[in-house]
């Protein structure tokens, strides 16, 4: 099920993310090559429009379409920008690119700045990436040096810089526009959209944001062709491999590469993360990042990928899943999930600011059995207030967690109000 | 036109045009926060929700543009309850001080709440609290009022063009301050009160002085420099309390300076000359006249006349000489280097001119000399000013002349003048300014003048009439 991968086979060896060895054992910097010498710009996104890659930092959004977005006819500079953010709680796989295949990104950003036309591109990496941010600029410092980066790259007369810009320790400059005033120097606050990024981003100028896993995947697309890479994937509309952050109660959590829609979410989890831990019963799983709806045990017979886990109420985000068994305590989880996006709302929109932390304070009087009976009705009232509601998708991450554990765990939550639980 | 549907009624817009926008010319009101027309659209406040048919999740009118054959509603179950959520929101921490609340009776949250929001409190925790900063002599900080709603931020960075509020810490922790904690420092730093859309940042001048909704409004021009911002004065009982700056997009669209703002209070200083006076002795108005027209005679005359003062009064000064005192010269006078409209620059590139006074350009239209030109003067001088016009800036260049002074006038700048006529001021009159543009405004009187003070025309009456005979006014 999971040979020949495209990236996961290249990890945890730490001489892997030299030069040397992407040249050797990676075919580095072919796809480039390719791309500068027999490509057109729109070609490029052709192709990887063909190729079915969806965004993989958390909406699923077709790369190539975003590509083509950015005007053609501009006088503005244009600006192709990685989300290194990584701050969705579970996830843990583009520190795994950039930990150990770096070159895959820098390529990756090479033919993206080609085919939208970015002569110096941005990689915003989060704050507590230290390491990776070290490792990431001697990547870049090697490219330069052997003519991958900079002015007329391999003869083609095309030239790019990359700059690495570390962000400050705010999950919200992950959302993009977010992203972007902080790559500016200004609050992390979201934009208003519409404009959108590809209109007005970075500087006001056409911007591309893509998570790193989705420029990490290029180089592998336009080396075997749209085609090809599209089938890959084993469900419609989903092209490539997918890397998955497995956590929580299985027996071997990790970073994991599936092809796009070939398991079912009960596949992983017994099958790559060898089952629960202490063979204990399992309770839960949040399948996409801690922002999307959890799902019972008795839903876990769905293909992992966009669509399917989308018709059943869930997401797949950041595809980190997290596994819970038996003996957790969901009140408490979802205290600390909530907790999590009320740290992190940025404030500037009412409902999150007003909203995330008095569900909080909600889910805490409910956990310390002070609540009322009606404290769960109007916890779910506010979460409705919030989702759907907000300048960004980070009140709706906060709102989805809590409808749906108290819709599916209610039980738990009552038996703490009611004082047949108590706080431990 | 391009048309769209709200609540049913197809309306026209201008492309670019936003809900709000074409909503209000339909007639329909869709609350606002955060939104100012003068000001960028943030979409933060979520308070303006619509339901736009096509599109699954409620929509804000102000960041959304209008567009050909969008259908909208504002009245709708979701839209309801939308507001409803964001009022309780905001309401959450708020401290409901309305009754000691400068802002009450003219505050956005309070009409929201009671049009949008519930009566009921969900929320039992205890409320978020703040400590304030001093934002020096114009504005007073109440954080615990504040919504949020980054107005103030955008004020200053898009309008006065200085960053100096900003927000600190995030998420329920936010905090709309000053950088460090400094004082405001914008000459234009009034308009935060009025943009603020609650009680948080409030006029000092203006503190506990009145409920807002006792204030009677007269629309009229401020008398401050050639802008001739469109501005209000607020009164009750004949009193002034504050004066705000009125929609004008041509001239100052919705703002003020602070100088402009504050300007009224002279008119109802003290020191203002509110009698006749010869000397340092009040004398009544018959005995204020016949001196006058003892000492001035049917003689050619030097006259100086404020540009503060009105087309109007311009004109009868001029119309008195030209039959009284045949021979005479006429010299406007307003700021000290500032002689002509030529001169009349921008002071910064938000609203003030140069000229601290209304109607240089009127003065000139009339044909009327600025007073750079004088070269000799005759033994007595009258000089007319409205109250703006630096009337020092002349007196000094006149020593051993006999002056009196016709108009409004304190009691230091009257220190060189033999007799003072009192007269109206801009407050107290209607008449006509052109402003730096060209453009001519309305003055419209606010306050009743007290009786022991005259109108410039009726002064010139008088003392041209053969027999002194001043009535009861
Ligand atoms: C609150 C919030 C946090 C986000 N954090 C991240 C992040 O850490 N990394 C990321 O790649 N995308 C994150 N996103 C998604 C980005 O906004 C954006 O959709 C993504 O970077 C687009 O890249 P893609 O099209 O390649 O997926 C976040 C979105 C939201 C609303
Ligand atoms: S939803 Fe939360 S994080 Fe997003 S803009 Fe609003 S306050 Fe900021
Ligand atoms: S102080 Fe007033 S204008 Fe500024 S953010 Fe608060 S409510 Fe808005
Ligand atoms: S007025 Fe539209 S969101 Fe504030």
């Amino acid at each position: 099920m999971r040979q020949n991968t495209l990236f996961e086979q290249h990890f945890w060896k730490d001489s892997n993310r030299s030069l040397d060895y992407y040249l050797q054992n990676m075919n580095g910097y072919q796809a480039a090559q390719k791309v500068l010498k027999e490509m057109n710009p729109d070609q490029v996104i052709e192709e990887v429009k063909k190729g079915n890659l969806r965004g993989r930092g958390g909406a699923g959004f077709p790369m190539g379409m975003k590509w083509g977005f950015i005007p053609k006819a501009s006088e503005k500079p244009k600006y192709l920008v990685c989300n290194a953010d990584e701050s969705e709680p579970g996830t843990c796989k583009d520190r795994q690119i950039m930990r150990y295949t770096p070159h895959l990104l820098i390529e990756g950003l090479i033919i993206g700045s080609f085919a939208i036309g970015c002569k110096h591109s941005y990689i915003y990496i989060r704050g507590e990436y230290v390491n990776e941010a070290k490792l990431l600029n001697a990547a870049i410092e090697e490219a330069y040096e052997k003519g991958y980066l900079g002015k007329n790259i391999l003869g083609s007369g095309f030239d790019l810089d990359i700059t690495v810009h570390r962000g400050a320790g705010a999950y919200i400059c992950g959302e993009e526009t977010g992203l972007l005033n902080s790559l500016e120097g200004k609050r992390g606050e979201p934009r208003v959209k519409p404009p959108f990024p590809a209109v007005s981003g970075a500087f006001g100028c056409p911007t591309a944001v893509n998570n790193v896993e989705s420029i990490a995947n290029v180089p592998h697309l336009i080396r075997m062709g749209g085609d090809a890479f599209a089938q890959l994937g084993k469900i419609d509309k989903s092209g490539g491999t997918r890397l998955i952050s497995l956590s929580g109660h299985v027996k071997k959590p990790g970073v994991y590469e599936i092809q796009a829609g070939s398991v079912t979410l009960r596949q992983i989890i017994e099958d790559i993360g060898g089952g629960i831990i202490n063979d204990k019963k399992l309770k839960a799983v949040i399948p996409g990042g801690s922002s999307s709806p959890i799902l019972t045990a008795d839903e876990i017979d769905v293909v992992y990928d966009v669509e399917p886990l989308m018709k059943v109420g869930t997401m797949m985000g950041s595809a980190a899943i997290m596994v819970i068994h038996e003996d957790t305590d969901l009140v408490k989880l979802l205290l600390r999930i909530t907790k999590f996006y009320a740290h992190e709302s940025c404030g500037q929109c009412t409902p999150c600011r007003e909203g995330c932390h008095w569900m909080e304070s909600i889910l805490h009087k409910i956990l310390h059995g002070e609540a009322k009976p009606t404290d769960l009705d109007l916890l779910v009232d506010v979460a409705q207030n919030i989702g759907g509601k907000t300048l960004c998708a980070l009140g709706d991450a906060a709102a989805g967690p809590v409808i749906s554990f108290v819709k599916k765990f209610r039980p738990e939550f009552e038996s703490y109000i009611k004082g047949q639980k108590r706080y431990a | 036109m391009p048309k769209c549907t709200i609540d049913g009624k197809e309306v026209e817009f201008k492309p670019g045009e936003n809900l709000i926008t074409v909503a209000k010319r339909a007639g329909v009101e869709i609350p606002v926060f955060c939104y100012h027309p003068g000001l960028s659209v943030v979409a933060q406040c979520r308070m303006c929700y619509v339901e736009i048919e096509k599109m699954p999740k409620l929509q804000t009118a102000c960041s959304t543009n209008a567009a050909e054959g969008m259908v909208v509603k504002t009245q709708s179950d979701p839209v309801v309850k939308g507001r409803a959520g964001t009022m309780e929101f905001l309401l959450l921490n708020h401290p409901l001080d309305c009754p000691i609340c400068d802002k009450a009776g003219e505050c956005d949250l309070q009409d929201n709440s009671f049009g949008h929001g519930s009566a009921n409190m969900r929320h039992t925790e205890e409320r978020r609290t703040y400590v304030d900063v001093d934002m020096g002599p114009v504005i007073e900080k109440n954080m615990n009022r504040c919504i949020h709603c980054t107005r103030c931020i955008r004020f200053g960075e898009e309008v006065a063009g200085i960053h100096e509020m900003v927000a600190i810490q995030r998420g329920n922790n936010i905090d709309i301050t000053t950088i460090d904690g400094n004082p405001l420092q914008t000459e234009y730093a009034g308009n935060y009160a009025d943009i603020c859309p609650t009680g948080s940042l409030t006029l000092r001048d203006f503190r506990f002085r009145k409920r807002a909704w006792m204030l009677k409004k007269t629309s009229t021009i401020c008398e401050g420099c050639s802008k001739g911002c469109n501005m209000e004065i607020q009164h009750e009982g004949n009193v002034i309390y504050r004066c705000v700056p009125r929609e004008n997009l041509e001239i100052n669209k919705y703002w003020m300076c602070d100088e402009g703002r504050m300007n009224y209070h002279y008119t109802q200083d003290e020191k203002r000359i509110l009698n006749p006076r010869s000397g340092a002795t009040f004398i009544g108005w018959e005995d204020a006249i016949q001196t006058l027209k003892d000492q001035i005679n049917e003689k050619p005359l030097t006259v100086l006349v404020g540009s503060d003062l009105t087309q109007q009064e311009l004109e009868n000064i001029l119309e008195y000489t030209k039959n009284y005192h045949k021979g005479s010269s006429v010299y406007h006078f307003g700021t000290e280097g500032v002689f002509t409209s030529a001169q009349d620059l921008p002071v910064d590139k938000i609203l003030k001119m140069k000229s601290k006074t209304s109607n240089l350009n009127g003065a000139e239209k009339l044909g009327i000399k600025s007073v750079q030109e004088m070269k000799s003067a005759s033994d007595v001088v009258l000089v007319f000013a409205g109250g703006r016009a630096n009337v020092q800036s002349v007196t000094k260049k006149l020593e051993g002349k006999k002056l009196i002074g016709i108009g409004v006038y304190s009691l230091n700048e009257a220190e060189s003048f033999s007799m003072v006529l009192p007269s109206l001021s801009f407050t107290e009159k209607d008449g006509t300014i052109f402003n730096h543009q060209g453009i001519e405004q309305k003055l419209k009187r606010a306050i009743q003048p007290k009786n022991t003070i005259k109108a410039i025309s009726e002064i010139l009456m008088l003392t041209a009439n053969k027999k002194v005979k001043v009535g009861a006014n």
